[in-house]
């Protein structure tokens, strides 16, 4: 590891020092590229921020103005519910009571459980397809994973009825439970990593005594952790970001504590045949919800980046 | 004398006691949640107070209202009724009460209705639209009507008189004096507006007018529906029709004039621009009218930012139509507590309740009190809402959205027609026949 970083520090410097000496027609293009990239990645990200710091009012008024119409922060207040509901409706946003603190609890609950039980049931899982031998092994993980890739939606009705059958629609172990048990694009992720590490590692333990479990948990585990920091991450924020699963098997947002984030901002939606958004008060509530998943990019990011070079460099 | 007195004396002590009894028995019955489903959260305030109201005279029943939007309405409660956890009562829309009840998820309150004998004749809707085969489904609670939505200050800044508006006329061969309002109100980038020769239809910075394809499901409610009518034409035969008109070249005529507004004209914006909602673009000042349902008034004058009044709907050659449609209040079959999920179906479709809700001017209720009292509201809030309540009253010139089987597998096979026609890749006069047979063809079929 020590000599790669080392290899790959010197590279960065030659890079670097070629880039000083010559500013080549690619570079300027190449960069003009990242720039308009980052401008179409940031803008819709500014123009949530700028609806959520409109008054609805302006903002339908002006549409065009690139700066927020009407500067206030009443739009995050309702989110927050910390608005009396008859300034909700002078104000000519929808008068529904927000719990705020319970639905971020709910997300917090939910996303945790999953992106934990995830993680540990992907690794298990990956660990199992890559080293163990039993019959049809190759199959098996085709199998899982033909299954597993179809999309989403497809598994809607029958996880549905299966959570239905359990009597858990409407509760928080109803909402967890079918990506609880990971997720095929974990478990083949995980898998490549684990085929990749040196037997000879794993046969040492063994001779030093050391049992599968103990093996899989002393050294398999510390060498992925930048791939499982990685599956980590992608879990958290597919969890924190799903809407359909958490509304259907929570009830619909009419159970007390099931409610999560996502599920909570639809109350934003047109309430009527063909009636307006509620604009300023979705996007303020988006821009909020957002930010655990900034912070979790701030404290990890480089990780994820490390183990995705990490599995370049193989 | 004395006999008297002691009579009235042993009677109202009768009545003390009959009245503790009945309070103790109230008193003695369990403690009971009922749970009431709506879509409209600006309605909500005003069903909360009627809850209250009700928990006051029945202080074993509590209510618990569950609101969600209109979409997420349906879906949410479609997901409930198949997990058999829906709200005891829910709010009925016309559009999905066939479905409903064809999968037996309404309660018949039929029995509940000639036990307590309530009056079904106070209602302004006809009631026994939720009633079929001697089984009753619901009791209205309201009632809307469209009328055309505009911007007072554009049309005053146009020139266009409230005698303009009072009396305008409508055809779908030139569009009548409507249509040179709308060319009025349409104005370029050089400022001249539709009537001008040098009108520059690629560079409209308002239109005169908005209107989408619409929803097929209502027939297109507040859309050319009411237009469609005004020529004469009627979409079904009534309640439980077997049969659509699609095909009658007055409706032909009615959605070409309607899509050609933009098409060839330019006084509209394109189906592309109206995303999201009609609303946006007239709050927005770049459309100076549209037409509505009255239960879009709260929603649009909270959010204008300008003085918006509502004209009734042009005189077609027939006269002035509007759709009236009513929602009901429903039991779900599956309810646990039939006879006080009853109690306030029964308070809701009061003229206390009416009254209520009225006071709080975001709807007009289903009795007479409580529109006058909605009408009052609105006018404390300067709002003159006649152009609804006028059509309202006039029996002979509404009528009823469709209501058949099959509402869904029709919304999906016309929808994408009138898109077509509102995108000018066909023609209504093509397309419209082509499509009135395959939906007649679902009931001769399914059945």
């Amino acid at each position: 590891m020590n000599s790669l970083d080392l290899q790959l520090q010197q590279s960065n410097q030659r890079a670097v020092g070629t880039q000083r000496r010559k500013l080549s027609w690619g570079r300027v293009l190449a960069w003009c590229f990242v720039g308009l990239w980052v401008f179409v990645t940031l803008f819709p990200v500014y123009w949530i921020a700028r609806m959520a710091f409109s008054t609805q009012k302006l903002l339908l008024a002006d549409p065009t103005n690139p700066f927020p119409a009407g500067l206030t922060l009443d739009a995050f207040r309702r989110v927050l519910g910390l608005l009396p509901l008859q300034m909700v409706i002078d104000e000519g946003g929808f008068p529904k009571v927000m719990h705020f603190g319970e639905y971020l609890l709910t997300t917090f609950i939910v996303t945790s459980a999953i992106t934990i039980g995830s993680t540990i049931f992907n690794a298990m899982a990956a660990y199992a397809f890559a080293r163990l031998r039993f019959p049809f092994r190759n199959r098996l993980f085709y199998l899982y994973i033909i299954v597993q890739i179809m999309p989403a939606v497809l598994g809607l009705i029958p996880n549905f009825i299966l959570i239905h059958s359990l009597g858990w629609v409407g509760t928080l172990q109803g909402i967890i439970a079918p990506s609880f048990l990971g997720s095929a694009f974990g478990v083949f992720f995980l898998r490549q990593f684990f085929l990749g590490i040196n037997r000879e590692l794993e046969e040492a333990a063994m001779l030093d005594g050391d049992t599968l479990i103990g093996i899989f948990w002393h050294v398999i585990l510390p060498i992925t952790l930048p791939a499982l920091t990685t599956i980590f991450v992608l879990a958290f924020m597919t969890s924190w970001n799903d809407l359909q699963w958490p509304y259907f098997a929570g009830g619909s947002g009419h159970i007390e504590g099931t409610t999560t984030l996502t599920v909570a901002m639809l109350s934003f939606r047109s309430q009527t045949q063909r009636g307006l958004p509620d604009y300023t008060g979705l996007m303020a509530g988006t821009l909020i919800s957002i930010i655990p998943m900034l912070a979790i990019f701030l404290v990890f990011g480089r990780k994820i980046v490390d183990s995705i070079q990490f599995q370049g460099y193989r | 004398m004395k006999f008297s007195k002691k009579f009235s004396i042993a009677a109202s002590l009768l009545g003390l006691g009959l009245l503790l009894s009945a309070s103790i028995a109230q008193a003695q019955g369990d403690a009971v949640t009922i749970r009431y489903a709506l879509w409209d959260s600006g309605q909500q305030p005003a069903y909360q107070a009627c809850a209250d109201e009700f928990t006051k005279r029945n202080p074993n029943i509590t209510i618990s209202i569950e609101q969600s939007g209109w979409s997420q309405y349906w879906d949410g409660l479609t997901t409930a009724l198949v997990a058999g956890t829906a709200p005891d009562v829910f709010t009925d829309h016309i559009a999905y009460y066939p479905e409903l009840l064809s999968k037996g998820q309404l309660l018949d309150i039929q029995p509940y209705v000639d036990k307590d004998k309530v009056d079904t004749s106070i209602y302004l809707v006809d009631p026994s639209l939720w009633v079929k085969d001697g089984k009753r489904y619901g009791l209205p609670k309201d009632w809307d009507t469209i009328a055309m939505f505009y911007n007072a200050d554009e049309f005053a800044k146009a020139g266009i008189t409230a005698d303009d508006i009072a009396n305008w006329t409508w055809n779908p061969t030139d569009g009548g004096t409507f249509e040179q309002t709308i060319a009025k109100l349409t104005l370029d980038g050089n400022g001249k507006n539709g009537l001008d020769p040098d009108f520059d239809k690629s560079n409209v910075v308002q239109w005169g007018f908005e209107g989408g394809p619409g929803d097929a499901s209502s027939g297109a409610q507040p859309d050319w529906s009411a237009f469609a009518a005004s020529t004469g034409f009627k979409l079904t035969d009534g309640p439980w029709a077997t049969t659509y008109h699609y095909d009658d070249p007055n409706l032909a005529a009615t959605v070409q004039w309607w899509a050609d507004q933009h098409l060839v004209k330019g006084f509209a914006p394109g189906s592309d621009q109206l995303g999201s909602g009609v609303d946006s673009l007239f709050l927005a000042g770049t459309a100076a009218m549209f037409p509505m349902g009255s239960w879009d008034i709260g929603s649009v004058t909270s959010s204008a930012t300008f003085k918006v009044g509502f004209a009734p709907l042009p005189v077609g050659p027939q006269g002035r139509f509007s759709p009236i449609n009513g929602l009901s209040d429903a039991i779900y079959a599956g309810t646990k507590h039939p006879d006080e999920a009853w109690q306030w179906v029964k308070f809701l479709a009061s003229p206390d309740c009416a009254n209520i809700v009225g006071d709080h001017g975001v709807v007009f209720p289903a009795i007479q009190t409580g529109v006058d009292r909605a009408v009052a509201a609105y006018q404390k809030k300067g709002l003159d809402v006649s152009a609804f309540t006028t059509i309202a009253a006039d029996k002979d010139h509404t009528y009823l959205l469709p209501m058949t089987d099959h509402i869904s597998e029709i919304t999906n096979m016309l929808q994408p027609v009138l898109q077509n026609i509102f995108d000018g890749q066909v023609k209504a006069a093509d397309a419209l026949p082509q499509i009135n047979d395959q939906i007649n063809a679902l009931f001769t079929t399914a059945s």
